[in-house]
């Protein structure tokens, strides 16, 4: 059948003009077009995705507005609401606050991850099940982390009667009030996050470890240096790439601090465990703030974005002078 | 036995709902819902119509009961979409941008309704109201002007979540104590009639692990006293603290006066005699340890009677007493305010494709007789607060018929909190400066400076004209039942 078609556009000496979707489909196929394809994809994808309502946010942080008025009625408002979160002391409480929390608990979590890591690549027996044991808190649903917490933080908890023993040999009362005291809500939230994301910091540095040169390690105790020697000569700036990965993503992640802060003591008591993240969603959504909130995210991002760039370069850095060295 | 009790709890539930239709038969203003209903799905031709409600998951065990029922008699299906109640504001909010149309209900606080009114997430109710004639009779002042915002009716509540005193009848009829208490104070002991009595009772009422006292071995330490004072829960409960309103009529605060000043210091001297975690908990912790009996007192949703008798592990079991809202004595007369802690009500979407039937569904739903079933079913956390449910022999059952009256009693006395736009970011203002004065970390007059100014900088940013007269119309409504 087609070949008498194709016999007949010949005898007559005519091309039969081809349809829309038969033209469209031979432009995809040319070797130009066809090229392009993947980058249109992915440009589209982040204009979409990203490039749009980044811009809306922007254009919000514009205008004043609360979301307890309709849209249509928001007016421009210029910078006003840079000006306010600049000149909001909760904001920048938040963002100390913040930086406190991630700092004390990114340090606590690389120094347990790295040592429990250390501990089970010298492990001669049962390497498997530790590693497992170690990485199941990564996998705990937030929420159910910060419900248990919440239990064994109670002040007649399981965790004040493990500790009251040693305290009440010092005089201190053991009734620690874990979520209601300033401070000891703060290292509630500490305790929470490190104990959930050392699993982390554990997996980075057992890569890490695993993939040491063995050769190097032999030649130095060859050589005669003793373990210390090794470890801080030959092992340690080996790791640093696996520290800085370990640096970076935990204090992207910890910048964000949200979930162990609403379970466990929704800011309080005051204001003494907000975060940044959870000022933003308190203004958001509790306030319906929304201009305020586009105001201050844009702010942060700015200033993390800063910080994770700088993490970034060091890492890039880390990684050429170990290739330089090699 | 525990199996037998299931059983028993099934059939009773199955009699009541099975009772439901003979009821609203009775009930006049289901019966107009029902009508209603029918004659609008008739007339706009519908086929398989559908109703969806954003549904505090409190509710999720009890509610679709409800609606299984409105089905039989309507043939209107109902899809339920749980979410936790901190959550549902925002989600309202979202809803008021999206303008989706996919919830014909909302189901929330009335605290959610000046926001949501503000909006225009949600519509008024009142030319349905003409229309259908719901019954709001037997409801106390303060619960049903709730439902109105700026001067129209925005939702519907049916329950009374307004706080509750509850005591140990144990130590209250303790025939030592009694004496004790007499000769010490001069006074019977009784449900304190003022919050200065009652902190005076919760002092008295201490005692510590292994401590024996009135004839009494305590084998955990006693507190005096139990309440809300953690974030989101403080603002609650600091009202009955306040002697009048918080605002003057031009919307000044009156934290700093005196009286406000005054309400600050005795709400955070009540941590004193509270466990020391007490600004950590919220329901989850209070109410086991209210009925593990390591408390004299609870000042709480009702609820909380019925958790104490029902919970499995309640050592305080047949030994509690409900007691009206202790008051201030103000100019010599005694004035009770009993805050409306929460509540429940039930608002139409500005965006439902159907939002009469929505109306007709929520107005069958806390009608007299279909509301006195909601109060009175075992999973549900509807609490009593019309008249009607003092002869409802399944509410009586339930909740005891001393609970019922007093909490009955008490609804006279329940007053709103603040209901204007921004009202969540008010009532963050009072609870964070609280919290400051109960950890010490600020004076009381410090924390009423703070908490003016913070309240003074919502107003003007919402807009004070408007916020000046939403705020009038409530109090001349009676909303607060305070006046100016």
């Amino acid at each position: 059948m087609t070949h008498t078609t194709t016999g007949t556009h010949l005898a007559s000496g005519k091309t039969r003009p081809l349809g829309a979707p038969a033209r469209l489909a031979k432009w995809l196929a040319s070797e130009r077009v066809f090229r392009l394809i993947p980058f249109v994809l992915v440009e589209g994808l982040f204009i979409v995705t990203i490039l749009i309502p980044f811009a809306l946010t922007i254009w919000i942080s514009m205008l004043k507005w609360r979301a307890n008025r309709p849209f249509e009625t928001a007016v421009f408002s210029g910078l006003d609401n840079y000006a306010g979160v600049l000149e909001n002391e909760q904001f920048w409480f938040s963002v100390g606050r913040t930086f406190y929390f991630a700092g004390v608990a990114v340090a606590l979590e690389l120094l347990i991850g790295f040592f429990l890591a250390m501990m089970v690549t010298n492990c001669t027996r049962s390497k498997k099940l530790y590693t497992t044991i170690f990485l199941v808190p990564m996998m705990i649903v937030p929420i159910v982390v910060g419900y248990n917490f919440s239990m064994i933080y109670i002040d007649s908890g399981p965790l004040n009667q493990l500790l009251s023993p040693f305290l009440e040999r010092f005089g201190i009362d053991p009734r620690i009030r874990w979520l209601s005291h300033p401070v000891a809500a703060q290292w509630a939230i500490i305790i929470a996050d490190v104990w959930q994301w050392t699993s982390l910091t554990f997996l980075i540095f057992l890569s890490g470890f695993a993939a040491l040169p063995r050769q190097l390690i032999n030649a130095a105790r060859v050589m005669g240096a003793s373990p210390m020697q090794i470890f801080f000569r030959v092992q340690l700036p080996l790791l640093k790439p696996a520290i800085a990965i370990a640096v970076v993503i935990r204090s992207m992640e910890a910048l964000k601090m949200f979930d162990p802060v609403v379970l466990l003591t929704f800011g309080g008591p005051g204001t003494s465990t907000q975060t940044v993240a959870y000022f933003l969603w308190e203004q958001v959504w509790q306030f319906n703030k929304f201009s305020f909130g586009a105001a201050a995210s844009i702010l942060l991002l700015f200033l993390f974005s800063f910080l994770i760039f700088a993490g970034i370069f060091t890492i890039i850095r880390q990684r050429n002078a170990i290739a330089g060295g090699r | 036995m525990r199996r037998a009790l299931s059983l028993l709890a099934g059939l009773s539930l199955a009699a009541t709902l099975a009772a439901a239709p003979a009821q609203a038969q009775q009930d006049p203003v289901a019966q107009r819902a029902v009508e209603g209903a029918k004659a609008y799905i008739k007339a706009k031709n519908l086929t398989n119509p559908k109703l969806t409600i954003l549904l505090s998951s409190l509710y999720n065990n009890s509610f679709p009961d409800f609606t299984k029922k409105w089905e039989e008699l309507t043939g209107v299906k109902f899809e339920i979409v749980p979410l936790g109640y901190t959550d549902i504001p925002a989600k309202v909010m979202q809803e008021a941008v999206s303008k989706t149309g996919v919830y014909d209900i909302f189901n929330d606080f009335p605290y959610t309704m000046p926001d949501a009114a503000g909006a225009k997430v949600i519509l008024p109710m009142d030319d349905w109201v003409a229309k259908y004639k719901p019954d709001f009779s037997g409801i106390a002042d303060g619960l049903k002007f709730q439902q109105y915002y700026d001067g129209k009716i925005m939702n519907l509540v049916n329950d009374g979540d307004h706080l509750l005193l509850t005591v140990r009848k144990d130590l209250l009829e303790n025939g030592q104590a009694k004496a004790e208490y007499k000769q010490k104070f001069n006074k019977d002991l009784a449900c304190p009639d003022t919050m200065q009595e009652w902190k005076r009772q919760a002092e008295f009422f201490k005692a510590k692990a292994g401590e024996t006292k009135w004839g009494v071995k305590f084998e955990k330490d006693l507190y005096g006293a139990l309440g809300y004072r953690s974030i989101n829960f403080s603002y609650r409960h600091f009202p009955a603290y306040m002697k009048g309103l918080p605002f003057d009529k031009d919307m000044k605060p009156r934290i700093t006066t005196p009286d406000g000043i005054q309400a600050i210091k005795d709400f955070a001297a009540s941590v004193e005699d509270m466990p020391k975690d007490i600004q950590g908990w919220g329901t989850p912790q209070i109410y086991p340890f209210w009925a593990s009996g390591q408390a004299y007192s609870a000042m709480s949703f009702p609820s909380i009677m019925g958790f104490g008798n029902s919970n499995p592990q309640s050592v305080i079991k047949g030994q509690q007493i409900a007691c009206l809202i202790p008051g201030q004595t103000i100019n010599g007369q005694l004035v009770r305010r009993s805050p409306q802690a929460a509540g429940t009500g039930y608002m139409v979407s500005a965006y439902s494709k159907h939002p009469e039937l929505a109306y007709l569904f929520i107005q069958w739903f806390t009608s007299p007789s279909i509301g006195d079933e909601a109060v009175a079913h075992p999973k549900g956390f509807w609490d009593p607060f019309r008249q009607s449910n003092l002869t409802d022999k399944a509410i009586l059952d339930r909740f005891g018929e001393q609970m019922v009256k007093t909490t009955i009693e008490n609804s006279k006395y329940a007053a709103s909190l603040l209901l204007i736009e921004g009202n969540y970011e008010y009532f963050n203002i009072l609870d964070k400066n609280l919290a400051d004065v109960m950890n010490k970390n600020i004076t009381a007059e410090e924390a009423a400076k703070r908490i003016e100014a913070g309240w003074n900088k919502v107003t003007n940013d919402i807009g004070l004209a408007g916020q000046q007269r939403v705020w009038r119309k409530g109090v001349e409504q009676g909303i607060y039942l305070d006046k100016f």
